[in-house]
């Protein structure tokens, strides 16, 4: 992180340039490859867990469409709006650091943050209303029935995928929050965006993990 | 040292707005589509949705038409992965004939 070069001062408004890249633009396409690599690994990560859910799908189609509506179809397609919402706004606020809107930038970016929070309140919510209902595998789980079993297996898989999702919603309004107020104190600008972009990356991949939770948990047997 | 153009690409807001209201339309479409009796449709169409949200959100929210072809290759391996390993477990759980152990 030092200057050690010593030829060129640092001047905060812009990205220093390591050593090893010839500009800020080759730096900054380095880091975003590093990022999406890291990103391919989270897809993974989600990979194994949706796998499952499909084979376990695949064997027990009635059980997880039986198991499905349990689930609040309502609340769920609302924390999708909110998330697709979120991925808009803080798209917009890369945009506005780039044209150094820095307010505006750090408004959205905000408005980020309090939409994840608020996707976060929801899912607590239903995970309420799942405890209430005995829905919880292992612990307290009260279904009974032919397909009790594969409803058992669903809300397994639900609790991992969406907990984990949650986990990675909380990392996010964390990253968000944090660098608003970064932005705030005039941390970043038109030559100097490169963290909130690839904040952004992730905020983008979380939101698509979930585009796909969507209909795999809320969207089964709903024709029924 | 030649130091490339680094005046970043704006996307003007109009676009993403519209990628905003397409992915909520898309959104209203799944849910009332899973609403309607279709079998194994209600499915195909619900992943459909999805692919096509994906793509919008990688396109113009994380920048993929402006990216390099590295980064693009990259960010599509994550998926390619993702589809082998999910196709080469089905290939085994679908084609397996389910032995049941003695005493079942």
């Amino acid at each position: 992180m030092n200057a050690s070069a010593g030829d060129v001062p640092r001047d905060p408004s812009y990205d220093s340039v390591e050593e090893q890249y010839d500009d800020a633009t080759q730096q900054r396409e380095a880091a975003t490859l590093g990022m999406w690599v890291f990103l391919a690994t989270e897809i993974l990560f989600f990979g194994v867990l949706f796998a499952s859910y499909t084979i376990c799908r695949v064997l027990y189609p009635e059980g997880f469409a039986a198991a499905s509506r349990h689930t609040d179809m309502l609340l769920g397609t609302i924390e999708t709006a909110v998330l697709l919402i979120s991925s808009s706004s803080i798209a917009l606020a890369v945009r506005a650091i780039k044209l150094d809107q820095r307010g505006r930038a750090a408004v959205m970016m905000a408005g980020t943050a309090v939409l994840g929070l608020s996707f976060l309140v929801m899912h607590g919510f239903e995970y309420y209303t799942e405890y209430t209902e005995h829905l919880i595998p292992g612990i307290d789980f009260a279904q009974s029935g032919p397909h009790a079993h594969a409803v058992e297996l669903f809300f397994c898989l639900y609790y991992f995928i969406t907990g984990f999702h949650s986990l990675h919603v909380m990392v996010g309004v964390t990253m968000i929050g944090v660098l608003a107020i970064r932005v705030v104190r005039g941390a970043f600008g038109s030559r100097r965006y490169t963290t909130l972009e690839l904040t952004a990356l992730y905020w983008h991949l979380v939101d698509i993990v979930w585009i796909f939770v969507y209909p795999m948990v809320y969207l089964v047997g709903r024709s029924g | 040292m030649n130091a490339r153009d680094e005046s970043p690409q704006i996307t003007p807001v109009a676009r993403y707005l519209w990628v905003l209201i397409a992915l909520l339309s898309l959104l209203a479409l799944s849910a009332g589509t899973a609403l309607l009796k279709l079998g194994s449709f209600n499915t195909i169409i619900n992943l459909g949705i999805s692919v096509i949200k994906t793509l919008l959100v990688m396109t113009v929210f994380m920048h993929e038409t402006e990216a390099r072809n590295l980064t693009r290759l990259v960010s599509a391996l994550g998926f390619v992965w993702l589809a082998m390993l999910i196709t080469l477990s089905l290939f085994d759980f679908l084609t397996r004939a389910p032995v049941p152990a003695p005493w079942q």
